[in-house]
């Protein structure tokens, strides 16, 4: 699958206005988003994920390294005919209604006044904005003003959508209905690389992700594989982070300290936590051991499941331990 | 060709908006009507026997008027004042144009799409130009027809002092939108734009500067100055001249030099604009 969004070792160093101060934002970063993929970029703030964006869509100038799409070099204005953007903040005229800003925007983008007005409508239903067709922008609260500007990325049926914070300020109705959409859009092929702070929006759009701290890439893969090596659940080596040993959930009864005491000294580790017991395993075999250990205390096995980190947890976990990593340097 | 359209019509849009359109073509026409409506004029044999302004007979020192000659120095007059205002308000609705642009959050917008930056620029330079143009269109156009309709005296001449008052806004808009490419700030661009504008009429009595200072640089120094700087003074002069056909003893002396050096600072400060909007990082 060619990747229609590839940029390789992406430099920025944003330097003060007399030179004194030179800062970093992009150190060598690797990208690639293929069709109908939904990639996600997380960092948090100053990580470099805006500065990213800006150089894919030639906002800003790189240092060093390279960036295309549809293997057209990004300083190329036609390589932006089919993308969608998206900004963060972003603020559309606010003497134009709904329509009107789709109409210029749309005409900015190379289409044709009679295609629009059919395209308009469409996407104005699409995004819950008919009712507002011709209001003044001003007039939209921001959740509808988001909306809109999906409408303006998606005006010209583009076939890379570039979104930064989508869900900014949209309700929990309209977050499903954004998330809906771009998924419907992923599946007509298109690719999607999304920026977004909320990881919980993340873990349920994207397929895979890339998590970037201080300009660099600290891991990058699938949602599924990210999280599981972070709960140390999969081989040793297998990804960028490997916590072993692997822990489980566990609730039987009765959970009494003798229990306890004898799961430890068979070398688990173990925490009550909430009413259950979180067990750090070995291996497998020491799992199923534990299990026995159980049966043979009488006690009854209720459940017994792995825990899986979140997102949140993953990206909370790096960039901490990035930053540990740092000051002891 | 649909880019540019989009652009041009969103200035319009962006200008009714503000009330600059409004406010620019209001102005215009409470001139035009005070003009059309206080001015009565008794015209005999194609002379004029007697004139009321606000409804108060004018003392024509009971001789006949030659009506041509009255409009044409009408016309020759007002068009000095039109130069000052027509430049003035033309600077005030443009000068947002760029600063607004690349507000944050804005710039972003139209940059994403497949639209180079020069030419997102100078379309928004080219919408401008035209707002000045219809508001100037519009208040010579009609203080033409009404001296025609008053008098039945019809000076073309009139009309062609718009072209030199366009000439010289659309070198100081140039000017303008390098100033806001810079700084992203209209109040800037408008100040720095209006000192330019005069200081350029300081500079026109350039020979006398020059011989009145104590140093030969700094006689040069006036010199290169005055040649680098837009001719403001010598355009003003040059739009009283046309519409007077040189009747009134306007006349430049050297009027290719004052129209080439004022284009080539517009051209200039465009392409500055241009070179350094198409080198910035939003």
């Amino acid at each position: 699958m060619t990747p229609v969004i590839r940029a390789e070792g992406l430099r920025k160093v944003y330097r003060s206005r007399f030179g004194t101060r030179r800062v970093n934002a992009l150190d060598g970063i690797d990208l690639s988003v293929g069709p109908g993929e939904v990639f996600g970029l997380l960092g948090p703030n100053g990580a470099g994920k805006t500065t990213a964006v800006k150089i894919l869509l030639g906002l800003t100038r790189p240092t060093g390294g390279s960036a295309r799409l549809f293997d057209v070099p990004v300083a190329d204005p036609e390589s932006r005919r089919r993308v969608g953007y998206l900004p963060e903040g972003h603020r559309f005229p606010g003497y134009l209604t709904a329509r009107e800003t789709l109409s210029i925007f749309g005409r900015m983008s190379g289409m044709e006044r009679a295609v629009l007005k059919a395209r308009i409508p469409e996407l104005l239903a699409r995004v819950r904005l008919s009712d507002w067709a011709d209001v003044k922008v001003k007039k939209f609260s921001k959740g509808m003003t988001q909306r809109l500007g999906l409408a303006a990325a998606l005006v010209h049926d583009p076939e890379v959508l570039l979104l930064d914070e989508p869900t900014d300020g949209v309700d929990p109705v309209g977050r499903r209905e954004i998330r809906d959409l771009l998924r419907a859009e992923a599946a007509r092929g298109r690719a999607i690389l999304l920026n977004s702070h909320l990881l919980s929006e993340i873990e349920l759009t994207c397929d895979r992700v890339a998590v970037l701290r201080r300009g660099k890439v600290a891991a990058e893969g699938r949602i599924a594989d990210l999280t599981a090596q972070s709960s140390g659940s999969t081989a040793a080596g297998a990804g960028p982070r490997d916590l072993s040993p692997r822990r489980y959930r566990m609730t039987a009864s009765p959970m009494d300290d003798v229990l306890v005491s004898a799961f430890r000294e068979s070398g688990a580790s173990v925490e009550r936590v909430n009413g259950h017991l979180v067990i750090g395993t070995r291996d497998l075999a020491h799992l199923n051991a534990l299990v026995d250990t159980l049966r043979a205390r009488g006690a009854l096995l209720a459940e017994l499941a792995p825990v899986r980190s979140t997102l949140e947890d993953v990206f909370v976990d790096l960039v901490r331990t990035g930053d540990a990593g740092e000051n002891v340097q | 060709m649909r880019a540019w359209a989009a652009s041009v019509e969103e200035v319009f849009r962006e200008a009714s908006a503000r009330w600059t359109l409004l406010a620019y073509f209001a102005l215009s026409t409470l001139f035009i009507l005070i003009f059309a409506l206080a001015v009565n004029l008794d015209i005999v044999n194609g002379a004029l026997a007697g004139a009321k302004l606000f409804g108060k007979e004018m003392d024509l020192g009971g001789s006949k008027i030659d009506l041509d000659q009255l409009v044409l120095g009408f016309e020759t007059g007002f068009s000095g004042f039109l130069y000052g205002l027509g430049t003035f308000l033309a600077l005030f609705a443009t000068a947002h144009l760029v600063p607004r642009l690349q507000e944050k959050g804005t710039v972003d917008l139209y940059l994403s799409r497949p639209v180079g930056r020069t030419k997102l620029l100078l379309s928004r330079y080219c919408g401008g130009l035209l707002l000045a143009a219809a508001n100037l269109l519009y208040l010579i156009g009609s203080i033409w027809l009404i001296v025609f309709w008053k008098t039945g005296v019809a000076h073309p001449r009139f009309l062609l002092g718009g072209v030199v008052i366009l000439f010289t806004v659309a070198c100081l808009v140039a000017f303008a939108f390098l100033v806001g490419v810079v700084t992203s700030s209209t109040a800037v661009s408008l100040m720095v734009t209006y000192a330019i504008f005069f200081f350029a009429v300081l500079l026109s009595a350039h020979d006398k500067i020059a011989a009145a200072v104590s140093s030969t640089f700094s006689a040069n120094l006036v010199k290169t100055l005055y040649w680098i700087f837009p001719k403001t003074a010598e355009l003003g002069q040059a739009t009283i001249s046309l519409v007077s056909g040189g009747m009134h003893g306007v006349r430049l002396a050297d009027p290719f030099a004052v129209y080439a050096s004022t284009a080539l600072f517009g051209l200039v400060s465009l392409l500055l604009a241009s070179w350094r909007f198409s080198r910035k990082d939003f």
